[in-house]
């Protein structure tokens, strides 16, 4: 397969989530942008709260993913099924951290500047 | 009509737009193939389906200066291998249909209105209002005709009452079947009959895949031993690759279908909800080959049997369209003969007009009527037909490549892939996924991922 016909198979897959990945994208770029802005630096900065809330969102993927694609849990079952789960939930959880760490930041941020 | 292929004063004008690709084909390297060669041919394509608009969009980009002409009715393109989804409750009809007009390459003169009529000899189609256009070169991609009417006291429009279902129908049908089923399970109880047709059908795994997605509601219903499931097949095998048919036989056994082998509908009393299956004998093999002439199909002196039913999931008999079948296209002899495209089951160029070419459900093959097998086939008439125009001989060659996400159960499938050569081998694409694997990423892959390589097919990317 020639690499237009790739991009054009992938064009036509995400078409119809083309609103919320672009909506997805520009909340995690605000989030870390104004994180940044506040001294929020990723390696420095340590919340246990959100990298369990992280992997939280990636262990639900494992019921909802399945639904999202009309499915079952029940159903993820050969070696290659795994393998895109394990590599689904790990994406989810990085998604969701990147989006929670700085986003915490943020929050005690503004906590501590109330106490 | 006359039948001779060669009309001398067009073979004239034929050797000199021969002459004329070949000199410029020889201006660019092998390294440069893909890019544009001049031409001043007539290309007509017929038919603007799958295979049809694949072909518009690789000749038109190939092809500089060449008059290409789609004929196609139809203003919205149906995307019919989500019809057993939509069949299923799992899509809406809707996610089936796109316009026509965004997937017409600029260039193309498309003619909105049927073909009436091809004359081979004279190198002439012939519209429904009459008109007749000339071509040098043309491609054959009509898909196929449903013959409901081969069943008596059948028509598509009784599919959605009495209990019909017939998920080929139309997308309309699709829909329809969806509410028969609903209407069914809603029921509680009740018998129901699939069916599969004793000719060459288009996927021929969707007769097996209705049945399945059948199966997961009803057993979601938790009521499934108050339902009986009949499967009646008109020959031995119930698929045409072994390992698939013999896996599809036991999965049914297993979910308690009872088969019964060589019956084919061949009446249908909508009122009285019953069916009549003529039983045509042990030797008879009609899935693979087409072997019953359409008199064969209004014999009397059949054995038969006449059942009730709740649901009937109805496959019609399919063949080439009317208008191929009395062209001098269609096969003289062999399996073919009378019902399908004449075609090289490898090269796709017409067996006896070396300047038409088939591609898609039209053509006489033994498998290979799927939207899978249009994408491993218009590069291949791509090719042939350059180097027809070039007079060069043919370099691609087709194995049968065909592909049948094998639905087994919502959420589940397996990705067969094979072609027919070498015995119906496996053919996978993805060394990762095993064929013989019931899986979910092949599930997703035909929930999510085939449609939009459909329609990258569609405009020649794929
Ligand atoms: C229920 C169902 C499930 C399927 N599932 C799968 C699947 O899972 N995987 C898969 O790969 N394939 C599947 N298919 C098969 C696939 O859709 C077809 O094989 C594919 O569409 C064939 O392409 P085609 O161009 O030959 O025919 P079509 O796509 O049917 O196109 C034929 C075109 O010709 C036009 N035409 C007809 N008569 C004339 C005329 N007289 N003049 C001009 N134009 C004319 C029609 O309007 C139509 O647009 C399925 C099909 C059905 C019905």
């Amino acid at each position: 397969m020639t690499f237009s016909g790739a991009l054009t198979i992938l064009m036509y897959a995400l078409t119809p989530f083309l609103w919320p990945i672009a909506a997805g994208v520009v909340a995690l770029v605000v989030v870390h942008l104004l994180a940044r802005l506040r001294g929020y630096r990723m390696m420095a900065y340590r919340c246990p709260g959100a990298s369990l809330a992280a992997m939280a969102a990636g262990v639900s993927a494992l019921w909802w993913i399945p639904a999202f694609t009309h499915s079952r849990l029940a159903y993820v079952s050969s070696v290659f099924d795994w393998v895109a789960m394990i590599a689904a939930i790990i994406g989810m959880s990085l998604v969701v951290w990147l989006a929670l760490h700085p986003f915490s930041y943020l929050l005690r941020g503004r906590r501590s500047r109330f106490l | 009509m006359p039948q001779h292929p060669l009309d001398p004063v067009r073979l004239d004008r034929r050797r000199l737009l021969q002459w004329s690709a070949c000199a410029t084909g020889l201006l660019f390297s092998a390294g440069l193939q893909a890019r544009a060669q001049s031409s001043n041919a007539r290309i007509v394509i017929v038919g603007g389906g799958a295979a049809g608009m694949a072909m518009a969009n690789r000749l038109s980009r190939r092809l500089d200066g060449a008059r290409i002409t789609l004929i196609e009715p139809r203003e919205v393109h149906h995307y019919q291998p989500g019809w057993t989804l939509v069949a299923s409750g799992v899509w809406r009809p809707e996610k089936t249909m796109r316009s026509n007009a965004r997937f017409v390459p600029g260039g193309v003169d498309w003619v909105r209105q049927p073909a009436a009529g091809i004359d081979a000899p004279g190198r002439q189609v012939e519209l429904s209002d009459g008109t007749r256009l000339d071509y040098d070169y043309l491609v054959v991609a009509t898909g196929l005709q449903l013959n409901y009417h081969l069943i008596d006291g059948m028509s598509p429009e009784l599919v959605g009452t009495h209990g019909i279902g017939s998920v080929y129908a139309s997308i309309e049908g699709a829909a329809r079947t969806r509410d028969t089923i609903d209407a069914w399970i809603a029921q509680g109880q009740g018998k129901g009959i699939f069916t599969a047709a004793p000719t060459p059908v288009k996927c021929a795994g969707a007769p097996l895949k209705m049945t399945f997605t059948t199966l997961s509601r009803l057993e979601a219903s938790g009521r499934r031993n108050d339902f009986q499931v009949d499967f009646l097949a008109p020959g031995d095998a119930l698929f045409s690759q072994p390992w698939v048919d013999d896996f599809v036989k036991q999965r049914f056994d297993e979910q308690g279908v009872t088969r019964r082998h060589h019956y084919r509908l061949s009446a249908i009393d909508p009122r009285a909800r019953e069916a009549e299956f003529t039983f045509v004998g042990p030797d008879s093999e009609f899935t693979s080959h087409h072997e019953l002439r359409e008199a064969e199909f209004s014999r009397e002196d059949g054995r038969t049997v006449v059942t009730d039913y709740d649901f009937i999931h109805v496959v019609p008999p399919m063949s080439a369209p009317d208008f191929i079948k009395t062209s001098d296209l269609v096969a003289r002899d062999g399996p073919f003969r009378g019902e399908w495209l004449d075609v090289d089951i490898h090269t796709l160029q017409h067996n006896r007009y070396p300047d038409v070419f088939g591609i898609g459900d039209v053509i006489g093959a033994p498998i290979n009527k799927t939207a899978a097998s249009v994408k491993a086939q218009a590069p291949v008439v791509e090719a042939n037909l350059m180097a027809q125009m070039q007079g060069q001989t043919l370099p691609a060659r087709h194995n049968g490549y065909t592909s049948c996400p094998m639905i087994t159960g919502i959420g589940k499938a397996m990705l067969v892939e094979f072609g027919y050569d070498d015995n119906f081998a496996f053919l996978p694409s993805f060394p990762f996924i095993d064929p013989k694997d019931e899986s979910w990423v092949a599930w997703v892959m035909k929930d999510r991922m085939l449609q939009p390589a459909y329609y990258a097919v569609l405009e020649g990317q794929a």
